[in-house]
């Protein structure tokens, strides 16, 4: 009796976890929709628009990559929650727009799983609230470990930072090693809508 | 065999385990490829949006040829329109050129056709225009946006095709401190607009919308290209100069402040002066002085033409040097004001930092100042102006030293706490205004200037690579002050030094000009204070050239006359231009004291549609007459991007409006988080593969439990 109890007792926390593991990136998904739709909002009006009603963050950047097909909202900060729904910003570092090291942060499964297809070369478009536009070009990619922050200060070049955990695969998140791709700005537009 | 077989499921099922990762990993795993080479997007390619995606943007390279015949410089710029794309397009290009250059001449070069522009009313002009671009037409089209801002449309270049078109233009030079001094302004600064952004009101093609102080600021604020998006060889924008000098006396000195440049003497007092890099991008000034010999040096001048029966003349007229023994120097109440907004950020900061600095050393104890810094908002050194004891002045470097460039430049507030009525009024008020002017709300300043003013005297200092020289111009004149321009960190001694000497020692006051002919009109109609090294500088209408000018004044609180006889003189044309020219800038100013618009804008479109001028109510346009754009194409509307002012850091500018946006300083636990975050790089995996994983070893532990349970 008791073994069937453990046994179901297993069963049932097993459910509960694939349920949760099979959220986390249906949340990634869905949040990234209700965040393409604020964007457009807050690039029409000029303010600020929250994805959905208790959300406490909202996107301040589009960041795209034209030859992987890949577009996904950036959204202020880079606490946990805020990473569950898209990559963030990190706001100790340059605004999306401006010219110098621009850190974003996001998660190696979902967001930013495509960071590993990145190469030198490969272009990267950030879209600013108000229209500004930037073009990257991707640099370097490198590996590194967390203590190693050096590439998130201010550099007095226009640059990109993208950080994601590495490796890609690891099934315990937390590990000490991170993926960075350094891109540098290459065209500007300040663009009226 | 029970144990046996638990055993041989654990490793069937770390196995299946196992075979599943493998699966896992080589569906994602895709390796990194070889380094991909970089796309064939050229470095130093403004990329602009259009409703087909991003397109190149077109160039345009500028050739300057300046004509300087005495105290009167006649310019020639050739911009020259690269179409980089496959399309037919139109270039919008927007460009700024000196405080009261008499934009006169526009003309469109095409296939070796010139198509000289006419002068037509600003909407008469536009509607030509637009005409010319629907009939596929190539056309060009010149407004003033500010007195010293232009912008020039040309529509109709074909993919990968070039037009040239040219602006000329004519200006009286500055002499000051016995010297000349000519200035090619090559960028427009990016300018601070005040003001809540209004949604959908402007139509340019600019980075900045309209607001309510600012409603054109669509057309003022081009986009502007990035340090090092031009690449050595091909830079963005570059431009030529060349100056052909013939000062009319034996010159002690030419110099560049600015640029590096080559000085070629040629025949009788004749010079040629090129920039010695023969191609720079336009991020800087050009800015050259010479000085007369001592002997030669100019105390008197007139420059006249005829025009349609009417006589148009330019005075000049130098007091006497005021070095004489005795003169006492007049304890003051200074004010000085120091922009600390962010457009200031890097070698402009420091400009203005060492400048009040060397104007705090200056002060002497029975002078009273007080120091007002200003950005979003603005500070007081100290509440109302102090005496310039050592203690306080020692207080107010510290306070100096410690001010960093940062936020808007709202200007109103610190002028109105600059010429607050309520501080002692019995001593000679200068307030001096240390700044780049990179505003665009300069009505709303001229006009608190005009009504504040009072017994002050207002003394604007432009610094930077790129000040905004009309504003500093005009709120000088409307101040009654003078304006000085420093472009270089090594001037600012020099220039401070000038401008101190000169304040400290007004050479004459209360200025009245007489003439026996009349009517005569001149412009300005007051003339500002004279300080050391100044000139008088009038342009007049009169009837006939005969008789004398009369010029009086107050030096040192006595009376003082000067007669001159109105007759001989240098011949030259554009005189004409040259004194509408003022009367417009004194038409415009009016408007601040509360003239009715209306009649200025008359006044000032029949001036310039008689002197063929670009005024703000005219414009030239030119249209060839032989359509070459392809039936049915409409070309695309661009941009030109202009460089960044040098010394001006992109991020200063660029994050400031940001800040601004989102107003919002990080509250103090985000400082926190954020200062936790910068020792460690940010995580960034979910936990979703590791809760499927144990989900998934839970389930088939129950499910192997339930089932070895039931064959038990």
């Amino acid at each position: 009796m008791n073994r069937k109890l453990g046994a179901l007792g297993l069963v049932a926390v097993g459910c509960v976890c694939l349920a949760h593991s099979a959220w986390i990136p249906a949340k990634a998904r869905l949040a990234q929709l209700l965040l393409a739709h604020a964007w457009e909002r807050t690039q029409a009006e000029g303010v600020d628009v929250r994805p959905w009603p208790w959300a406490d963050t909202h996107p301040v950047a589009k960041l795209s990559v034209p030859r992987l097909g890949i577009e996904r909202m950036v959204l202020a900060g880079i606490s946990g929650r805020t990473m569950a729904f898209g990559p963030g910003h990190y706001d100790g570092s340059a605004q999306p727009g401006t010219a110098d090291n621009i850190v974003l942060a996001g998660h190696r499964d979902t967001h930013f799983a495509f960071l590993r297809e990145l190469a030198a070369g490969d272009e990267i478009h950030l879209e600013a609230s108000g229209g500004t536009r930037q073009l990257f070009r991707v640099e370097e990619t490198q590996v590194l470990h967390e203590s190693q922050a050096s590439v998130m200060e201010p550099t007095g070049r226009a640059e990109l930072t993208l950080i994601t955990c590495f490796p890609f695969d690891a099934v315990v998140p937390g590990g000490p090693l991170r993926f960075v791709v350094r891109a540098r700005a290459e065209k500007i537009l300040i663009s009226l809508r | 065999m029970n144990n046996r077989a638990r055993v041989g499921f654990r490793i069937q099922g770390v196995g299946f385990l196992g075979v599943l990762l493998l699966l896992a990993m080589s569906s994602t795993a895709q390796e990194l490829g070889p380094a991909m080479k970089p796309g064939d997007a050229k470095a130093g390619t403004l990329l602009l949006r259009t409703a087909k995606g991003l397109r190149p943007a077109p160039t345009v390279h500028t050739d300057v040829q300046i004509e300087v015949t005495g105290m009167i410089a006649r310019t020639t710029v050739e911009q020259r329109f690269r179409n980089p794309s496959d399309e037919w397009i139109e270039g919008i290009y927007v460009f700024p050129l000196p405080e009261r250059a008499a934009v006169d001449t526009l003309a469109l070069v095409v296939g070796g056709r010139l198509i000289v522009g006419e002068i037509q009313t600003r909407e008469e002009a536009r509607a030509t225009y637009e005409k010319a671009k629907k009939e596929g037409r190539k056309a060009s089209l010149l407004e003033q946006e500010r007195p010293n801002l232009f912008t020039t449309s040309v529509t109709g270049i074909g993919p990968g095709e070039e037009v040239r078109i040219g602006i000329e233009y004519q200006q009286d030079l500055r002499y000051d401190q016995g010297g000349f001094s000519l200035r090619f302004p090559m960028v427009v600064g990016p300018r601070y607009i005040p003001g809540a952004a209004r949604v959908g009101t402007a139509r340019g093609t600019g980075w900045a919308m309209g607001t309510g102080a600012v409603p054109d600021a669509a057309r003022i604020t081009p986009p502007v290209a990035p340090p090092g998006s031009g690449s050595k060889d091909s830079s963005l924008n570059p431009v030529r100069i060349r100056v052909e000098l013939d000062a009319g006396m034996d010159l002690a000195r030419i110099h560049s402040p600015s640029h590096g440049v080559r000085i070629q003497s040629l025949e009788g007092t004749r010079h040629r002066v090129e920039l010695a890099d023969p191609s720079v991008p336009a991020e800087s000034d050009f800015v050259l002085n010479w000085r007369p010999a001592p002997a030669d040096a100019p105390v008197a001048a007139i420059f006249h033409e005829e025009k349609e029966g009417e006589h148009y003349a330019l005075l000049m007229i130098m007091p006497p040097d005021p070095q004489r023994a005795g003169e006492e120097r007049v304890p003051r109440e200074t004010i000085f004001v120091i922009d600390t907004s962010g457009s200031m950020h890097g070698e402009s900061m420091e400009q203005a930092k060492r400048a009040l600095r060397l104007a705090l050393a200056r002060l002497q104890p029975a002078d009273r100042f007080n120091v007002i810094a200003f950005a979003d908002t603005t500070r007081k050194l100290f509440p109302h102006a102090v005496y310039a004891q050592p203690t306080q002045i020692d207080e107010a470097r510290s306070w100096v030293d410690g001010l960093a460039a940062e936020g808007g430049t709202e200007m109103l507030t610190a002028l109105q706490a600059a010429l607050d009525p309520t501080e002692e009024a019995s001593r000679i008020r200068q307030v001096i205004f240390i700044t780049d002017g990179a505003i665009g709300d300069e009505a709303r300043l001229f006009s608190e200037i005009r009504k504040g003013l009072g017994r002050s005297r207002l003394f604007t200092v432009g610094i930077g690579s790129a000040p905004n020289a009309h504003f500093m111009a005009q709120a000088a004149e409307l101040g009654r002050g003078t304006s000085t321009l420093i472009g270089q960190l090594h001037e600012v001694q020099a220039k401070m030094a000038e401008l101190f000497s000169k304040l400290e020692s007004p050479v004459l006051y209360d200025i009245e000009l007489g003439f026996d002919v009349r009517p005569v009109e001149t412009w300005p109609e007051r003339i500002p204070d004279l300080y050391l090294g100044e000139p008088i500088v009038v342009a007049v209408r009169l009837p006939e050239l005969a008789g004398s000018w009369i010029t009086k004044g107050r030096r040192g609180g006595k009376p003082w006359q000067v007669e001159l006889a109105l007759e001989g003189g240098q011949q030259h044309a554009g005189i004409a231009r040259l004194w509408a020219r003022r009367k417009i800038a004194s038409l415009t100013g009016s408007l601040y004291d509360g003239a009715d618009p209306k009649t200025v804008r008359n006044e000032i479109v029949a001036l310039g549609l008689r002197h063929h001028l670009v005024t703000r109510h005219t414009s030239l346009v030119a249209v060839d007459v032989t359509p070459t754009v392809p039936a049915g194409v409409v070309p695309d509307t661009r941009a030109l991007p202009t460089n960044l002012p040098k010394g001006w850091s992109y991020e200063h500018v660029f994050g400031e409006l940001r800040a601004r946006e989102q107003n919002l300083p990080p509250a103090p636990n985000d400082v926190l988080r954020m200062a936790r975050h910068a020792q460690h790089l940010p995580q960034g995996g979910t936990p979703a593969a590791f809760l499927f994983w144990i989900g998934l070893g839970c389930l088939l532990t129950g499910a192997w439990l339930a089932r070895t349970r039931r064959t038990a």
